[in-house]
């Protein structure tokens, strides 16, 4: 141990946070170094004399925390708090009885009736009457079933025949307006190939027509040479 | 189990109680600590009423703030760091001259630093004089000197609540302790002063 590594074990060996085997060799160390033990006697008189500081408590509780209980928060808080157990499963506990209780209390109020038969589980609130069997016998069920059999296929024949025509109808209307475009369209073609022949006519006519010209101004110019 | 952990565990337990809702849990926190953080606030400030504003700010920033304590059992160590965040706030807010004068000056205006040394200091100015030492030390040298000296946490503790290395409160100590023996020094106070009546 050196003079550095025992000051600064001072805070520990003054406040007694010292391990004993540490604060034996402090001790040790400090018999041959009356400096270094003048100085830690000093620093312990401060601390004699801090502890004369005069201290104040306060006059009252500065502080009260009051809970706010005009508010339904509140009273509801309070009423959770005194009720209802901290404990877990004490409350799952609580929880359960609490809904039975209030399953049977409601069961009494609504003549709820439960039953176990062949059908399943059967819940029912109010009065139980029993069923009272009402309805047609199998003969009269087959002849409704035949008579509604014999009305369907009535109505579907109706159906079909009635989709028939009016898929006819649109055919035939179809082919009108093809047969219609049809003849117009070759009207029109007419009506071009008749004016292409007169334009070609024209044509060949003005052709001709200048043809002639030259041939005579040429028969001229050749008799007036002769 | 020591003193000190059932002291904790019952801090502990009050919290938990807060937490669930009752508000009565707290006044008894606040009962069993208000003296404590009074006292802290007391010796930093040398005030009063100084001491009581921060203890009813550290009170309220408890009820506040107390569902963010991670560990309850720390509940008497983060109350001194919130104590302790409040004085450094304060003394940063009105600044060092008058948190180093106060009552120390008004209860014995007598006591200049020039007049100890020229015959014996009574014992009451002995007492003025002694805090008047204190208060002028840095503050991170008082804040330990206080929680050591007079809080008597462990130097762990201190750490803690500082959010400093231990070696660090350590050193800061020794340096406390030993600018107020130079201080006692030179105003002639020594121990006989307090057992003078």
């Amino acid at each position: 141990m050196n003079k550095e590594t025992a000051r600064s074990l001072f805070m520990d060996y003054l406040y007694d946070e010292l391990e004993p085997e540490t604060r034996k060799e402090l001790e040790q160390f400090l018999e041959n170094n009356s400096d270094l033990q003048k100085e830690l006697d000093e620093l312990g008189s401060v601390r004699n004399m801090l502890q004369h500081l005069p201290v104040q408590d306060p006059a009252e509780q500065l502080i009260l925390v009051e809970p706010d209980t005009a508010g339904f928060q509140s009273w509801w808080n309070e009423l959770f708090e005194s009720w209802i157990p901290r404990n877990g499963f004490a409350r799952a506990g609580l929880t359960m009885t609490s809904l039975l209780i209030l399953f049977v209390v409601m069961g009494a109020f609504t003549n709820m009736n439960i039953s176990i038969n062949d059908n399943g589980f059967n819940l029912a609130f109010g009065e139980t009457k029993e069923p009272v069997q009402s309805g047609f016998t199998p003969e009269q069920v087959d002849y409704l079933l035949q008579q509604v059999k014999e009305e369907n296929a009535l109505m579907i024949t109706e159906a079909v025949q009635a989709l028939q025509e009016s898929q006819d109808e649109k055919l035939e209307q179809t082919l009108f307006n093809f047969a219609d475009y049809m003849e117009e369209q070759r009207r029109v073609d007419l009506q071009l190939i008749s004016s292409g022949l007169n334009n070609m006519e024209e044509v060949y006519y003005d052709r001709f027509r200048q043809t002639d010209q030259v041939l005579g101004e040429l028969i001229q110019t050749v008799s007036t040479r002769n | 189990m020591n003193p000190g952990q059932n002291e904790r565990m019952e801090d502990a337990q009050l919290v938990q109680d807060f937490r669930g809702g009752n508000h009565q849990a707290f006044n008894k926190l606040v009962a069993r600590w208000q003296d404590r953080i009074h006292h802290f606030s007391y010796r930093f400030f040398a005030s009063s009423d100084d001491a009581a504003e921060i203890t009813q700010k550290t009170f309220i920033k408890a009820y506040q703030k107390l569902d963010t304590l991670d560990d309850v059992e720390k509940f008497g160590s983060w109350l001194y760091t919130i104590a302790n965040n409040l004085c450094l706030d304060e003394l940063k807010r009105v600044g060092r001259k008058r948190a180093t004068s106060y009552e120390t000056l008004k209860m014995a205006p007598q006591t200049d630093t020039s007049t100890p040394a020229d015959g014996p200091v009574l014992r009451n100015e002995g007492l003025v004089l002694l805090h008047k030492a204190l208060l002028q030390l840095p503050v991170e040298q008082r804040v330990v000197v206080i929680m050591k000296e007079y809080e008597g946490l462990t130097f762990r503790e201190i750490a803690e609540i500082l959010d400093n290395p231990e070696n660090t409160v350590k050193s800061r100590l020794y340096y406390g302790l030993s600018a107020l023996k130079k201080t006692f020094d030179s105003w002639n106070i020594n121990k006989e002063v307090f057992d003078y009546e």
